[in-house]
């Protein structure tokens, strides 16, 4: 009798241990579905854990022979997102980072996990950093409709390109060339090039004309790219957009020509 | 009950509650006790870096003898510049209001002054461009959000920090050579050490505390003092190179 | 442990052939691990099975597709090398086998006696290389050497994502052919699990060179797939060689496809169902010199074919592969009678059909352990000979086992492995016609490099 009692404390005792809830556990919530933070990490185990290290920190064993490093998640910061510079990322922009991946680094597209395997992703990722659970994303930049481009556009464009200095690091040509390009480092100090706009339409964070504007204002945080919110007017995002994706067709003659003219033209 | 008797107990209330040691009846000490002292550098100082401006020629033009690093600077006595000397622990939990006035942090001649400044949470932090060529600020902080901007010749960007923080690393990645400091506080008591390496932090509340000071390069440095009101206590910090 | 004489076991030498040369099939490659910094586990459920992120990898012609694909973007002392072989304890038993009744005394006679055979063992040795040459031009080669020499096992450049679309890749070389459940990344290895019987079946005494959807084939292949390769389609046109080198059979050709959809059930996973059929001839008689076969001029060619549908499920940690096959040959090949001479068909005689499938279930507890369990079964629905029984030479096979990693890492992968596999196949004794037992118990280290 009295070895079923013991037996029945050790149960209880167990069931009480394994049963703690996970001071991670967290839920996100991006489209109809809903993530959950310890699926999530299981699949981060899987996945994520040798370029991204079991605490998040970007330190995983093969971090140190990856260029550009893995993003060290416990920072908080994050490359691409549709919230102003320094707020944290909307669910829904980090698990388009996850089913995009990031062009011209070892971050592939997860595309190939099913939806609710990223969104659990979502979730446990967000339990890295304290920033989630200390304060919210402020709300997504408004990207308004974007107007008819016309040559018109793209002129202004180009010289918008000359006159906000984004020659000085993505070069006269948007090779990526730019005098300050080599000197470029990250949040965390490694070198980090700009953008070559003539190596076509695969930006970091997506392809569409509508997703250049968007990191265009929202700058890209952790990276020397700057966000523009506070110094150009919508209207003329548009036109610098217009110009960039002129750039992968060759569009630099209109640079050149941008150039000989005075600047407050 | 005679009056003699009553008259006698009222002295004696009296006597007891202006006794000055009596806590119903003491008032408030004086904050206006007084750390101060000097951080020097022991030691051979290491010969500072150039920093080579080429990149730009607009700052180039404007340093035409030469630019140098501005981590490790000190005087002919060894007294170390921004270094910055601050209580790290003893205020529990007071809080304090920002001032009203805006520090102000400048990018002249492509560099920063001035190079570490010390400014409260929440107080208004102006960003001034006074070169004629085009700076981004982009500061790298760790508890407080993050955010780069661009500043062309123009007006100043007005920021402001909600977290305390020893520093945040500011940056122009047009000019890579540029590197400031932004100290953040929760309290007043705090101050940057000038060219001869001498701090003075006013209007401390007697109390016990631990005084830091830190140096970008060289690391921190803690002393603990315990001060009265009025009192006045001098401190020496001693730095080695690394 | 009982012992019991049987008598020699009753399988088709060419399926005994097929299991010794592919006792070690091998696509776990650390070596792509190195070039992208994942880990083995990201590509594998627990290797060598795929998940579909390394399906999809696999798909695109070994491509992250981030634009660092191409060797120049390696260190140039990357070699895309692999290198995987199993060092083992196994022990084998063999019900009914012929042996001399005095040993030693070849004219005394034979007997059906049970043969047991164990020891310390390797496995061949698999050199794997495979990836990109440039941006979307990959390629595989695998050589595979055991004690019987080696052979090619896979050779091939394939053309990715043409005209930039995932729907147009060309493969041009000797490969496995496209199914969802490759037998080239089986989760066992023992001599009677280590393979999939319906994948390389002949009825006993079928003459048809072809040696099931089992065998890597010559020849072109054109797949396509969807960017998360839940839609995915193969045809494949290849020679009538079995994949054989040096043109032996004929100038005929064969024809594979498939097609694949995959599907998410909210809760469960990504599951899979798909549809696949083989067509092909084989040479009944050659040219011939001195009465001796001159290789490549098969004549009298004859049909047959394989079709079936399979089905890969996902329920949380358990994952099923389900497959069905119906093979038909046509009645010379399986009389092994040359087209000329139908006079020499037995009276009655029948193009042999039969049917077979599998169950494989997996549990996966994490990518460092995985419990395996399989059943399998072919079912003559029809036999060449009249005089042979309804059920001659069906079979049914059972498989049991686990594989456990002690670590994981991009570098290596080393799996602990023991299984044991028992066979039963109808009729097939050597001397007595009875049914026919023998099963295999494999343990030992199965590495990668």
């Amino acid at each position: 009798m009295r070895m079923k009692v013991i037996l029945a404390m050790g149960g209880v005792a167990c069931m009480l241990l394994f049963s703690t809830p996970d001071g991670r556990a967290q839920e996100t919530h991006i489209g109809g579905l809903t993530g959950n933070a310890k699926r999530g990490e299981s699949l981060y185990r899987r996945y994520c854990i040798f370029c991204h290290g079991s605490r998040g920190d970007g330190k995983g064993e093969n971090a140190a022979y990856l260029d550009p490093k893995p993003r060290d998640l416990t920072a908080g910061t994050f490359i691409c997102r549709s919230t102003p510079p320094g707020s944290l990322p909307l669910d829904s922009d980090l698990y388009d980072t996850i089913s995009r991946g990031m062009n011209l680094s070892g971050m592939p597209s997860w595309k190939s996990l099913t939806r609710q395997q990223r969104a659990d992703l979502v979730a446990y990722i967000k339990s890295f950093s304290p920033r989630f659970g200390n304060e919210k994303p402020a709300a997504a930049l408004e990207i308004p409709r974007e107007p008819p481009s016309s040559a018109q556009s793209v002129k202004r464009g180009a010289q918008l390109f000359q006159s906000m200095n984004c020659w000085s690091c993505h070069g006269k040509e948007g090779r990526g060339d730019g005098p300050a390009a080599s000197s470029l480092t990250d949040s965390k100090g490694f070198p980090i090039s700009p953008f070559d706009f003539t190596s076509g339409t695969r930006f970091k964070c997506g392809q569409s004309g509508r997703e250049l504007y968007r990191d265009v204002m929202t700058g890209l945080d952790g990276t020397p790219m700057p966000s523009f919110k506070d110094a150009m007017k919508p209207d003329q995002v548009w036109d610098l957009v217009h110009y960039l994706e002129t750039l992968a067709a060759g569009g630099a003659k209109v640079a050149s020509e941008a150039e000989t003219k005075p600047k407050n033209e | 009950m005679n009056l003699e008797y009553l008259r006698l107990i009222l002295v004696g209330f009296f006597a007891l509650c202006c006794a000055g040691n009596n806590p119903l009846w003491a008032l408030p000490p004086a904050d206006d006790a007084v750390v101060n002292g000097v951080v020097k550098l022991e030691g051979n100082v290491p010969s500072p870096n150039h920093v080579d401006m080429a990149g730009d020629p607009q700052c180039a033009k404007l340093h035409p003898t030469g630019a140098m690093a501005e981590d490790i600077l000190t005087d002919s006595n060894g007294g170390l510049q921004n270094v910055i000397v601050f209580i790290s622990a003893g205020l529990a939990d007071r809080t304090f209001d920002p001032p009203k006035d805006a520090a102000t942090i400048e990018q002249n001649g492509c560099m920063y002054q001035p190079h570490v400044i010390a400014i409260e949470v929440n107080q208004k932090l102006e960003v001034v461009n006074s070169d004629t060529t085009t700076h981004t600020v982009h500061v790298l902080p760790v508890n407080n959000p993050p955010w780069d901007k661009p500043q062309p010749p123009g007006p100043p960007i007005e920021v402001t920090f909600p977290q305390q923080e020893v520093a945040i690393p500011v940056k122009c990645d047009l000019h890579p050579w540029m590197r400031g400091y932004i100290a953040v506080f929760k309290h007043p008591y705090f101050a940057v050490t000038g060219r001869n390496g001498s701090f003075e932090i006013k209007n401390l509340p007697p109390g016990t505390y631990t005084i830091q000071a830190w140096h970008e390069k060289l690391g921190t440095a803690t002393q603990e003092v315990t001060i009265q009101a009025s009192e006045s206590k001098s401190l020496e910090f001693v730095f080695k190179p690394k | 442990m009982r012992i019991v004489t049987v008598k020699r076991i009753g399988i088709p030498l060419l399926v005994l052939g097929a299991l010794l040369t592919y006792s070690q099939p091998s696509h776990a490659i650390p070596a792509f691990a190195r070039k992208y910094g994942l880990p083995c586990s990201a590509c594998h459920e627990a290797w060598p099975k795929l998940n579909n992120f390394g399906q999809v990898f696999r798909d695109n012609g070994y491509q992250l597709g981030n634009n660092r694909d191409a060797p120049i973007y390696q260190e140039p002392s990357y070699f895309p090398i692999t290198i995987r072989v199993t060092p083992q304890w196994h022990r084998e038993s063999n019900d009914r086998r012929a042996v001399d009744v005095v040993p030693g005394v070849p004219s005394g006679g034979l007997v059906e006696s049970r043969v047991t055979t164990s020891g310390f063992d390797l496995s061949g040795v698999d050199l794997f290389a495979a990836g990109t040459l440039y941006k979307n031009i990959s390629f595989a080669a695998q050589p595979f050497l055991s004690t019987n020499g080696t052979t090619l096992l896979q050779m091939f450049v394939r053309f990715d994502n043409l005209f930039g679309s995932p729907w147009l890749n060309v493969k041009f070389g000797k490969f496995e052919l496209d199914t969802l459940t490759s037998e080239e990344r089986l989760l066992t290895l023992n001599n009677t699990g280590g393979t999939y019987y319906t994948y390389h079946f002949r009825p006993r005494g079928d003459s048809n060179f072809f040696g099931g959807i089992g065998d890597n084939q010559l020849g072109i292949e054109l797949m396509g797939h969807s960017a998360n390769s839940y839609t995915r389609y193969a045809i494949s046109v290849l020679s009538s060689n079995d994949g054989q080198t040096g043109l032996p059979s004929n100038q005929a050709y064969d024809v594979y496809a498939d097609f694949t959809q995959g599907f998410e059930i909210p809760g469960l996973g990504l599951q899979r169902v798909g549809v696949y059929g083989y067509v092909g001839e084989s040479p009944t008689f050659f040219q011939t010199r001195g009465g001796v076969p001159i290789a490549g001029t098969g004549r009298g060619n004859r049909s047959f074919y394989r079709a079936g549908a399979y089905g890969l499920w996902y329920i949380g940690r358990f994952d099923f592969s389900t497959f069905y096959l119906h093979g038909q040959d046509n009645v010379f090949l399986g009389n092994a009678v040359p087209a000329d001479q139908p006079f020499n068909l037995p009276k009655g005689a029948a193009g042999p059909a039969w049917n077979g499938g599998f169950v494989e279930a997996h549990y996966t507890y994490n990518p460092r352990l995985v419990l395996i369990g399989r059943y399998e079964l072919i079912r003559m629905s029809q036999q060449a000979k009249p005089s042979l029984r309804g059920d001659f030479g069906n079979l049914d096979t059972w498989t049991v086992g686990y594989r456990w990693y002690p670590f994981m890492s991009s570098r290596a992968g080393l799996a602990w492995v023991q299984e044991y596999s028992h066979l039963r196949s109808v009729g097939t004794a050597p001397l007595s016609g009875r049914d026919d037992n023998s099963n295999s118990f494999l343990m030992g280290f199965d590495f990668d490099f």
